[in-house]
């Protein structure tokens, strides 16, 4: 029974230490978390990449020696990609679309919802995406909010919502909470325990804020002159902790 | 036929770098000034923002209450990064670069692939002028590595 003990003791160690460790060994090494406004990121062994047209695939399980597997040509410009689990979420000026990276080294388109032209970040788990769009701006005619998409379908994502926002930009999510950030409008933080259905919970001002990570207990923003930190145990009532000036 | 050029107005002109120096990755272990904002990471306890066209900021965040700057990467074209086990994956123009960053006081060059984004080469942050108005447009096949204000001919035009 003991022996059993040690065992499990050396093996839990073993996870837990092995996923802090850096360097290359056969545990999985851990990724960290982009904002929402990102091109790059990695799932597994791929690092996927967006520009206007192309969207890009890098083998990278020998970092010394990376591969470009594939370079697919798309119409539409893309603004953002978003990983959850074999799933990629880009957004685009005309619409979100959902690649399938089953095969990890060839992603696939499997979904799209247009929207008319609007820029849009996108974040998103198995059930529900939430995807901002700028109406106002360069970026066109649709209507400006937060835009909350049902994916249980990934082929046909239906609309379930439209808040309506002046000046969305990025935005992050937790398990109950959805924070968009609206530039001097401040950031907003929703109830998603009815995903469907965000409820606006508060809205913290004085800042300009564009893009945010929701990373363990700590909210990182960006926001115009500098980087701000919020404590989120209370994922719902974000505490101010810090500002990094630029 | 008269042709009457188009005359010279005050805008940016590029200035170019060699390639081989133009794409030299390095670190220095001082904060620097945050001139242009770009996309944030963070990876246990740091938080990375991007300076587009220019490098990296690395912010130490393991006491979020002392969180501070601790020094910039240096990287001409970068706009994107992602991370995966003390390995930094950015752009540096249309390359990817692999920087290791497992120790700061020796972050180096790991590898790197060239011409992977074929988009980014032109399309890069550094491709364009830091702000609007007219320019001259970059030559093919050249490295930008930083803008100058000059009189130019009314060759290119960013709106924003």
């Amino acid at each position: 029974m003991k022996k059993i003990k040690y065992i499990h003791i050396v093996f839990w160690s073993l996870l837990f230490f092995g996923c802090e460790k850096s360097s290359d060994t056969a545990v999985a090494l851990s990724t960290g978390k982009s904002g929402s406004l990102a091109k790059f990121t990695i799932i597994g062994n791929y690092i996927y990449a967006v520009s206007m047209h192309y969207l890009y695939t890098v083998d990278i399980s020998n970092p010394s020696v990376p591969v470009k597997t594939n370079q697919s040509q798309l119409s539409f410009d893309m603004e953002t990609i978003f990983p959850y689990k074999n799933r990629l979420f880009i957004g685009s000026k005309t619409g979100l679309y959902i690649y399938s990276i089953d095969t990890a080294s060839i992603p696939r388109l499997i979904g799209e919802a247009k929207h008319g032209r609007s820029c849009d970040p996108v974040v998103a788990n198995d059930s529900v995406s939430y995807s901002t769009l700028k109406g106002n701006t360069y970026c066109g005619p649709a209507t400006s909010g937060l835009y909350v998409h049902d994916i249980k379908n990934l082929n046909t994502p239906l609309l379930k919502k439209l808040v309506p926002i002046n000046d969305p930009i990025g935005l992050g999510m937790t398990d109950s909470a959805l924070y968009v950030c609206c530039a001097n409008a401040g950031l907003k933080v929703y109830n998603i325990r009815n995903a469907y259905d965000p409820m606006e919970e508060s809205t913290i001002s004085g800042s300009n804020f564009v893009d945010v990570i929701p990373y363990g207990k700590i909210l990182i923003c960006w926001v115009s002159d500098g980087i701000s930190l919020y404590d989120i145990a209370n994922q719902l009532q974000p505490i101010f902790i810090k500002k990094i000036a630029n | 036929m008269n042709y009457t050029p188009r005359p010279k107005v005050w805008g940016y002109k590029p200035v170019y770098g060699v390639e081989t120096s133009a794409k030299v990755i390095s670190y220095i272990p001082i904060p620097k000034t945050v001139i242009t904002a770009g996309n944030i990471y963070a990876y246990h306890n740091y938080v990375f923002q991007v300076e587009p066209g220019l490098g990296i900021h690395v912010i130490d965040n393991s006491i979020p209450s002392d969180g501070h700057r601790v020094g910039f990467i240096n990287v001409n074209g970068c706009a994107q990064i992602s991370i995966k086990g003390d390995k930094l994956y950015t752009n540096s123009y249309d390359d990817i670069v692999v920087i290791d960053f497992s120790d700061l006081n020796h972050v180096r060059e790991f590898s790197r692939l060239k011409g992977v984004f074929i988009e980014y080469r032109f399309d890069s942050p550094i491709a364009q002028p830091p702000g609007p108005g007219y320019y001259e447009c970059p030559s093919y096949g050249s490295f930008v590595i930083e803008w100058k204000k000059d009189s130019v001919f009314q060759q290119c035009y960013k709106a924003n």
